[in-house]
């Protein structure tokens, strides 16, 4: 059985792939989603359409993006910076819960402070949880050769036992415990609400533009600096990054950490840009985690790229949320979102391989 | 037992051409081979003789072309195609499942409408077959248990299991030693007799020119001349190989070596393998200033981790390295690399360079750390390029820049980067692997000229090699390792290639004075 | 005699380990084939949400219904397989990201949740759930009576599937080859395999399988439809594959420890021993990791390796 195509190894790569590919792919998985969408009654169009409006056609909207955006950025960057180094991490949702329980504490324990105080506190608390759930991969895949997929997702589950433990189970220095019928956290003082910053008639959240500062240092870490070339030789080549004598069990442990603390912070930017509280139902159901696994895929691992797809997941989710009802089952957005992963995915063959028609071949010799 | 095979098979090839993105690895090859000869396909690396034999075999499809046996043409679709019609094949990398017996292994390739496995019916028959030709295996040896030699024998076993009438082996005695290598001629002999076909694909001269009947010549991918062997010259062979007179005549030095001027010396080094087995035993060598010693052996004797331990990449668990008299860190490569080791491993592509990297990111695999290529942990770009375009230059490295990927550059372009790399670290000892294998004619020259211009200038090198021709070529002194110990000792001048082939094969020679 | 807690645990861990282990026996063969299988937790959910749609409106009597269930949960299961393996078999994509997708898009949040939406099969509880039965009447037998007397076809099912997977893989022509493939799918080629064919459908009957493992959890332990109802044991399946060193033997071994790790909280709430409820709720998570981590290191990484190939994609005319 022929094919008519055939893939050819390609031998450099063109520039325009960098952007034509993740737009080819978002493309494809729009193609893809109406498909799925016709095949259960609806009109493609006129959903589109209306995510469109949703997530950026007016100022109010966008805003609105933005808040949807920030945690996807951070949780982008988190899966990015990890498998540039080619670890699979996949925990960047439990390393966003530590980081809201780091925060929520740092933002219980600094109330009387002045509120810059209070954001640095929360900042580098949500660093340090989700760093060192990250490391805890980090440390058992440097040490014991453990697979990192596998514990990283394991270790979202054994988190989100935590987070349900701290604020329903138990009597926890985060749990309020005002709160009789329903437990809930302790709502934070507003001196720990992080700023919003209005330019113009858009309102940023101050998370956004922290994100938007570390994008500018991953990138900067990993294309300027010594650290990032080690990282990219033992990407590329473990054996090489061994006989040039780099320590990649140190780098292991040190680029998960980063990378926990990347998606720690953006607990910490849920916690303080728009809970308030650490909200454990809530935090769990969104799903930021996963989903920052496909901004850096679309993204192609490029940290500057990542801001910008994450603020069009953004909106995606914050048409999803508006437009919920009969008309706009939960799932499609989740739907939506696989699809774009796995064009983004499939499209990065294009990158390696060209397509190119299988070529007659001259009479008598084999076909 | 001489009892001619039921029906004899002549495979003729007209016309071939494959093409790989960037090369043409055949462009109108003719070749045949007649049933009850050996027939040697020569050519140096790179003239296209694997694709040749894996378009026989089915494993590439040709571009143009056509194959036809017994005047019959065939079209192969598949490697199992080729296999029905009695073509087997003896790959340079085995095509074995290392995890599976022999007795399985061999099972693998039956046809049969059984859904059960008999394995005791197939271990008779392999039995029967290895007493037949004087094959030494065990059916129920697992395959990573055995030596390379006797995987071979697997390879051959399983072919003629299959009922091969035509048998290609590709490069077979990169692997074996003189002697294995003289009693697989003694099987191939026994096989044609019978009238099986033996096509024998190398670039060695002498070999081919004792075991062959008729020797057809590739170069460039395209079939130069077929010729019977009693009316050529290993010469005229090399001539026809290369298109213009060569002989590798020994090197002339400019400076003598100095063996007593220690700049390498390893005290009673042990170490283990991957795998945790022991792997050196007891080793004691040293090299001097200027000297050249070459170890010749078989591969998987220890060489790889020798060449490892000295250059801090592989913990040696007893003993000492020393580098100008003083005893260097065990297993940290950074400190051996300071101390003056510089180490060219076998692997050019993936682990002496980075295949995907640039050739100006290659450059900087071991100077990246320190100025003038970076300052506060910041790399500087310009410098780094800089330093790439005066390599491309005063190397002659063809390449379309410096931002190429080195992946894409040819064999020999390859290892003029890696070695600029190294001398350009000013190394006192360099342990260098298998330097110009696969590497063509020119680049083979090149290396050689580098490394002798190398020790001239003072440098001790430990050369690692397989490749007798090039130890006897370069070497002021020869050891040999047979299974992780040093076995032999000779000076160059007094050595000979029997000799020295016999301790590659672990056959202790008496000597007066060690 | 049959209220001991042992017993009790062991015939729990039987019951809820029989999904895992349908589970890890399809991943098993994916992987022996060569290809990696992330996707298991969405093949599962996707198996598991058509079989509720398949029992809500298939018409029959219940064991027709729930044949055809379980049968469309596996369909449904082989088609994100085929799905995967196109991805991985023939357009050669990174194994890891192609599954960890399908486990997005299928998953909890994703194509399993919105069918389920759109077919409305949450509102109700299952019509014809798979019931455990009682053969030959030996229930209550002493012992062997809840542990072996007192589980669902899918489990008797499971065991049948684990001697003939013994039998395939370890003793008939085609489990050589599909082992050979998995190790050497150069030497398999060379041999005459069709590696492409056996990568195929060793992957698409390992999302059956997966799809079967899904049917368990709507059909049986719930037996409702709730979004995520698999919470993770996609995940646990895959672990248990490397846990039981890809032999079908000591997987069914591996999934009945973890089910009965996963029902531990519940018994002993029932017998009102104050344990910790979240660490509990942890453990299979917790131990799955220690598991790993034992496996992987040290002598048992040397002896009992993984398919040498699995995860790297093959291709055929490489210079």
């Amino acid at each position: 059985m022929q094919s008519p195509l055939r893939l050819e190894r390609r031998l450099t790569q063109p520039k325009w792939l960098n952007w034509g590919v993740p737009l080819l792919s978002l493309l494809g998985a729009l193609i893809l989603g109406a498909v799925v969408l016709m095949a259960t009654g609806k009109n493609p169009i006129s959903v589109y359409m209306r995510i469109l409006e949703r997530g950026f056609a007016s100022t109010d909207a966008f805003s609105r993006t933005l808040i949807s955006a920030t945690p996807y950025a951070f949780t982008g960057l988190a899966a990015s910076v990890a498998f540039r180094m080619g670890l699979i991490n996949i925990g960047g949702e439990g390393q966003l819960y530590l980081g809201t329980i780091g925060a929520a504490f740092a933002g219980i324990a600094f109330a009387d402070q002045p509120t810059p105080i209070i954001i640095a506190a929360m900042i580098i608390c949500g660093m340090l949880f989700g760093g060192f759930w990250a490391s805890i991969v980090g440390v058992l895949k440097a040490k014991f050769s453990t697979n990192e997929i596998i514990t990283s997702l394991m270790l979202n589950y054994i988190a989100a036992i935590l987070l349900d433990y701290l604020i329903f189970n138990s009597k926890s220095y985060w749990r309020d415990p005002k709160s009789f019928g329903f437990p809930t956290g302790k709502r934070l003082v507003e001196g720990a609400y992080w700023y919003d910053m209005s330019f113009g008639p858009i309102t940023v959240p101050f998370g956004f533009l922290v994100a938007i500062i570390a994008a500018g240092i991953v990138w900067f870490l990993y294309n300027r600096t010594r650290f990032g070339y080690e990282v990219s030789v033992i990407a590329s080549s473990p054996s090489a990054a061994r006989y040039a004598g780099i320590r990649t069990r140190w780098k292991i442990i040190t680029v998960m950490s980063l990378s926990g603390a990347l998606a720690g912070l953006g607990g910490a930017s849920d916690v303080g840009d728009f809970r308030h509280v650490l909200d454990s139902k809530g935090v769990q159901i969104a799903g930021y985690g996963y989903t920052g696994i496909v901004v850096a895929a679309l993204a192609r691992l490029n940290p500057i790229s990542a801001i910008f797809v994450a603020v069009f997941l953004g909106g995606l989710s914050n048409a999803g949320y508006a437009l919920q009802g009969p008309d706009f089952p939960s799932g499609l957005v989740g739907t939506l979102q696989g699809l774009i992963l796995f064009t983004a995915v499939a499209g990065e063959i294009l990158t390696r391989y060209r397509i190119k028609r299988q070529t007659h071949v001259a009479e008598g010799a084999s076909s | 037992m001489v009892d001619y095979i039921d029906s004899k098979l002549t495979v003729t090839m007209k016309g071939i051409v494959k093409r790989f993105p960037g090369v043409v690895a055949n462009d109108g090859v003719d070749f045949e081979a007649r049933a009850g000869e050996v027939h040697a396909l020569l050519g140096e690396n790179g003239a296209g003789k694997s694709t040749l034999s894996n378009v026989l075999t089915g494993l590439y499809r040709p571009d143009e072309g056509t194959i036809s046996l017994n005047d019959e043409v065939v079209h192969f679709d598949s490697p199992r195609e080729a296999l029905e019609r009695g073509i087997g094949m003896v790959h340079q990398h085995f095509r074995l499942v290392n995890s599976f017996t022999v007795a399985e292994n061999i099972i693998l390739g039956e046809q049969s409408k059984n859904i059960m496995m008999d394995t005791s019916a197939a271990i008779e028959r392999i039995s029967a077959l290895a007493t037949q030709y004087s094959i030494a295996v065990d059916p129920n040896a697992r395959i990573w248990q055995l030596s390379v030699g006797e995987q071979q024998r697997v390879e051959i076993l399983k072919a003629l299991y299959h009922g091969a009438k035509i048998l290609i082996l590709d490069e077979p005695t990169a692997v074996l030693t003189p002697q294995e290598a003289d009693a697989l001629f003694v099987v191939l002999r026994s096989m044609v007799a019978e009238g099986r076909t033996v096509i024998f694909i190398s670039h060695k001269l002498d070999e081919v020119m004792a075991v062959a009947d008729r020797i057809t010549v590739l170069r460039a991918g395209k079939t130069v001349s077929t010729i019977e062997c009693a009316t050529t010259t290993t010469r005229d062979l090399a001539r026809l190989m290369v298109g213009r007179d060569v002989v590798f005549d020994r090197v002339v030095r400019t400076n003598q070596a100095e063996p007593d001027n220690i700049v390498l010396q390893l005290s009673n080094i042990d170490a283990n393998d991957d795998r945790g087995r022991q792997a050196l035993t007891s080793i004691f060598l040293t090299v001097g200033k200027s000297e050249i010693v070459a170890i010749a052996g078989v591969a998987g004797n220890g060489q790889r981790e020798l060449a490892e331990v000295i250059g801090g990449m592989r913990n040696a668990t007893r003993g000492t390295v020393a580098v100008n008299n003083e005893v260097i860190p065990n297993g940290r490569v950074r400190k051996s690399m300071s101390a003056g080791v510089s180490h060219v491993p076998e692997d050019r592509l993936h682990t002496g360079l980075v295949a995907d990297h640039s050739v100006e990111d290659n450059l900087i695999l071991k100077s990246y750390r320190r100025a003038p290529i970076s300052k506060f942990s910041i790399l500087r770009r310009n410098v780094i390029r800089d330093q790439a375009t005066d390599v491309i230059e005063k190397y002659d490295v063809k390449t379309p820049g410096t931002t190429t990927p080195v992946r894409l550059l040819s064999g020999g372009n390859v290892q003029k980067i890696l070695l600029a790399r190294e001398f350009n670290s000013s190394p006192s000892v360099m342990v260098i692997s298998s330097p110009t294998r696969g590497l063509d004619v020119g680049a083979i020259e090149n290396v050689r000229k580098r490394l002798v211009e190398a020790a001239d200038s003072g440098v001790g090198v430990l050369l690692i090699s397989e490749d007798l021709e090039e130890i006897f070529a370069l070497a002021d002194r020869i050891l040999v390792m047979y299974e992780g110990t040093i076995v032999g000792n000779i000076a160059a001048h007094d050595a000979t290639r029997e000799s020295i082939g016999l301790l590659m094969g672990g056959i202790a020679i008496h000597q007066e004075n060690n | 005699m049959n209220n001991n807690i042992l017993v009790i645990i062991l015939a729990s861990g039987v019951f809820y380990g029989t999904p895992i282990f349908f589970a890890a026996l399809g991943e098993l063969f994916t992987e022996r084939s060569g290809v990696l299988n992330l996707g298991v937790e969405g093949m599962m959910l996707m198996g598991g949400v058509s079989a509720v749609w398949a029992s809500q409106h298939i018409p029959g009597s219940s064991w027709f219904v729930v044949l055809c269930s379980i049968l469309i949960g596996a369909f449904a299961g082989s088609l994100v397989a085929a799905l995967h393996a196109f991805l991985c078999i023939t357009l050669r994509t990174n194994q890891t990201v192609a599954g960890l997708s399908i486990t997005i898009f299928a998953g909890g949040l994703g194509l399993s949740s919105y069918f389920a939406n759109v077919w409305d099969v949450a509102s109700e509880s299952v019509k014809h759930p798979i019931r455990i039965l009682n053969p030959a009447g030996l229930s209550d037998a002493p012992i062997v009576g809840p542990i072996i007397f007192h589980q669902t076809i899918l489990t008797y099912l499971s065991w049948v599937l684990c001697g003939l997977s013994l039998i395939y893989l370890f003793r008939t022509r085609t489990g050589l080859k599909l082992r050979a493939v998995g190790e050497s799918p150069q030497t398999a080629d060379a041999m005459g395999i069709n590696v492409v064919k056996y990568r195929y459908i060793h992957t698409i009957l390992g999302g059956a399988l997966a799809g079967i493992g899904g049917t368990y959890y709507s059909l049986t332990i719930v037996p409702q439809w709730v979004d995520g109802v698999t919470k993770g044991a996609g995940w646990i399946a895959i672990a248990l594959v490397i846990f039981g060193f890809w032999r079908p033997d000591l997987t069914l071994l591996g999934a009945y420890l973890f089910g009965a790790l996963q029902s531990l909280g519940l018994i002993l709430k029932a017998r009102n021993i104050e344990i910790n409820g979240s660490l509990l709720d942890a453990m299979p998570f917790i131990m799955t990791v220690v598991v790993l981590v034992l496996v992987s290191g040290g002598w048992a990484h040397k002896r009992l390796q993984a398919p040498a190939s699995l995860g790297v994609p093959y291709e055929r005319e490489e210079r």
